[in-house]
């Protein structure tokens, strides 16, 4: 819907941006063909939660944090467990570290098939949405359906639920699955991992913008395999540092066109990225051969700074994940203890894992009691907020001879090139041009 | 095996006024209506294959079509019926993960051809979805009626293709 102002500048309301998560609007003011202006503005209210974990348990985070999001729990949980027992100076045993890695894999097929076949691919094949995508692309939706559900049911066995994993505890698990339990995965995870090359061919016929981020990205990279549930932290511009170093490098700050705070890495004025493709371009070489040749199919090097290619990226990563988790079901064995102890004790603890979108960072301070004095946690599309406002500058000056409603649908493609989870939340994003 | 009448409570038990799907559903359970099978669930993405095999399915749920907080809405629709009106339920509870909420899962179950013959959607006009936080004493309140409808919808979808009524006293 357009209104023409009375000084002869333009403003245009462009309906909401559905398929994303988060409650804002994005404000863009156009003057003599230039982009003045661009705002990501998130007016869902901030939730407090670094507030009200102060004065309780140390126990309590992963079930209280879990909660922030639907579709990213697990990495809640797993950087908060992290953090805790960082600052209680426990090590949980490889077998626990790796029943949280195959956990952590469900919730990765489950967000990265939404993603893909629900909310992104639509964009590509020039559709509204999912529900006209599936009246010619029916098989197509079905597979991301079954994908999905494949996530589900490993969420479920490993996590005792599908969406908020009951079975997570600090130190461990409540109770471990046992052979028999995954064993029975094993031909859900199978076709799964079928399904998830078909989508890296699939995806990677699209036809993709010429674009460029020259942002540094930062990821995690471990020791071994590719970041999911651990790492130290990397970027391509040559840092490398201990995750308890991040908030000596990373700085939160409030802008204020928005309710999410903002993040900047050493202080630098350009934004940095995190998220699918800054795990790849920081870690292909720790892709297993499989996802590796995969992406090599699909045209992608072994870096990746396009971020409509990130659907090509995700669908990559399904690859690996199915692959890890079939490596951890046939390596399992029964009898390990679910978990071990985390006694309290005064402390600083730091955590971080990759949730699908990016990387998640806890930090927490207890006292002698375990009561919790201080908590800190940076989510991912935080940290993004300001090179997806980048990212529309540049487009929407490429794009700024367009109708309203493509530079809309072109801006919207944008936003959803980063997967947000704005303030890992609810979901309704309002666009708004002014034009002068 | 999958029950082929089914009632699903859809929603996140934790987020205020979303958790009346699941509470709703709870309570029918305790009815122990003779073959109908009850679950919770809180994915709208999982209902295709959660109704795979049903004939009569309903789906309670929290929603915002702008009337009164507490108010129901019942949509009568299935495999043969036309699809839901134009932004229809476009805000069911929290709209399911990034926006794709129950509207959404059953239109995209109509393009798979894979809705159940007869699917009733009982709403509960919400309006409070705080983490943490209980049921508003609005839709506390229309607790027993939404039941009511529940097993009324249940009752008429199965009258509707040939079934034997169910009759329960709601107030168990």
């Amino acid at each position: 819907m357009s209104h023409k102002l009375t000084d002869g500048g333009q403003v245009l309301h462009v309906g909401t941006l559905a398929r994303v998560e988060g409650e804002g609007a994005m404000h863009i003011e156009i003057d003599d063909g230039k982009v003045t202006e661009v705002q990501l503005r998130i007016f869902e209210p901030p939730r407090f939660y670094e507030a009200f974990l102060r004065g309780r348990a140390w126990t309590e985070p992963p079930d209280i944090t879990a909660r922030i999001c639907g579709i990213c729990p697990v990495a809640y949980q797993f950087s908060s467990c992290m953090a805790i027992e960082d600052a209680c100076g426990v090590t949980v045993p490889a077998a626990v570290q790796a029943m949280r890695r195959l956990l952590y894999c469900g919730e990765w097929i489950e967000s990265h098939a939404l993603h893909i076949y629900l909310l992104h691919a639509p964009d590509f094949l020039g559709y509204p949405g999912a529900i006209e995508m599936a009246k010619d692309h029916g098989a197509a939706v079905e597979r991301g359906l079954r994908l999905k559900k494949a996530g589900n049911d490993l969420m479920t066995v490993v996590g005792g639920r599908s969406v908020h994993p009951v079975n997570v505890r600090l130190g461990g698990f409540y109770r471990m699955p046992s052979v028999a339990d995954l064993k029975a995965l094993r031909p859900v995870l199978a076709q799964g991992l079928e399904d998830a090359l078909a989508t890296v061919r699939l995806v990677s016929t699209f036809d993709f913008p010429d674009m460029e981020q020259p942002y540094t990205y930062l990821s995690l990279r471990p020791e071994h395999g590719y970041p999911i549930d651990t790492g130290s932290v990397v970027t391509t511009s040559g840092a490398a540092f201990d995750v308890r170093d991040f908030p000596s490098h990373i700085t939160e700050f409030h802008v204020a066109h928005s309710n999410a705070l903002h993040a900047n890495l050493d202080g630098e004025d350009l934004p940095y990225v995190v998220g699918p493709l800054a795990r790849y371009t920081l870690n292909h070489d720790r892709l297993s051969p499989l996802a590796q040749a995969a992406a090599r199919e699909a045209g992608l090097g072994t870096t990746c700074r396009n971020p409509f290619r990130s659907i090509i990226v995700r669908s990559v990563e399904l690859v690996e994940v199915f692959v890890e988790a079939l490596r951890i079901i046939d390596g399992w064995r029964d009898g390990v203890a679910p978990s071990v102890p985390v006694p309290a004790r005064a402390g600083e603890g730091f955590g971080a894992t990759e949730a699908p979108r990016g990387v998640l960072f806890h930090r927490y301070r207890l006292a002698e009691d375990g009561t919790i004095l201080d908590a800190q946690i940076v989510p991912p599309t935080s940290q993004n907020q300001p090179s997806i406002e980048a990212d529309l500058r540049t487009l929407t000056e490429r794009w700024v001879q367009l109708s309203d409603h493509d530079l809309a649908h072109r801006c919207e493609e944008a936003i959803r090139n980063y997967d947000p989870c704005i303030s890992c939340a609810t979901h309704f994003l309002d666009l708004t041009v002014e034009r002068s | 095996m999958t029950a082929t009448r089914l009632v699903i409570g859809l929603g996140s038990p934790d987020r205020g006024d979303d958790a009346v799907g699941p509470v709703v559903a709870r309570r029918v359970a305790r009815l122990g209506l003779d073959g109908v099978a009850v679950i919770e669930h809180e994915d709208p993405t999982g209902l295709i294959d959660l109704w795979v095999g049903a004939d009569v399915v309903v789906v309670v749920d929290a929603v915002c079509s702008g009337g009164e907080p507490g108010g129901l809405v019942v949509i009568e629709t299935g495999a043969d019926a036309e699809p839901l009106a134009d932004r229809a339920w476009a805000r069911t509870g929290r709209g399911g993960t990034h926006a794709f909420g129950l509207a959404a899962a059953v239109e995209l179950g109509r393009a798979l051809h894979r809705l159940p013959a007869r699917l009733v959607l009982v709403g509960v006009e919400s309006s409070a979805f705080e983490h943490g936080a209980p049921l508003s004493p609005a839709v506390h309140q229309v607790l027993d009626a939404a039941v009511g409808a529940v097993v009324g919808a249940v009752a008429g979808a199965l009258t509707a293709v040939g079934e034997p009524e169910v009759t329960v006293d709601v107030s168990r």
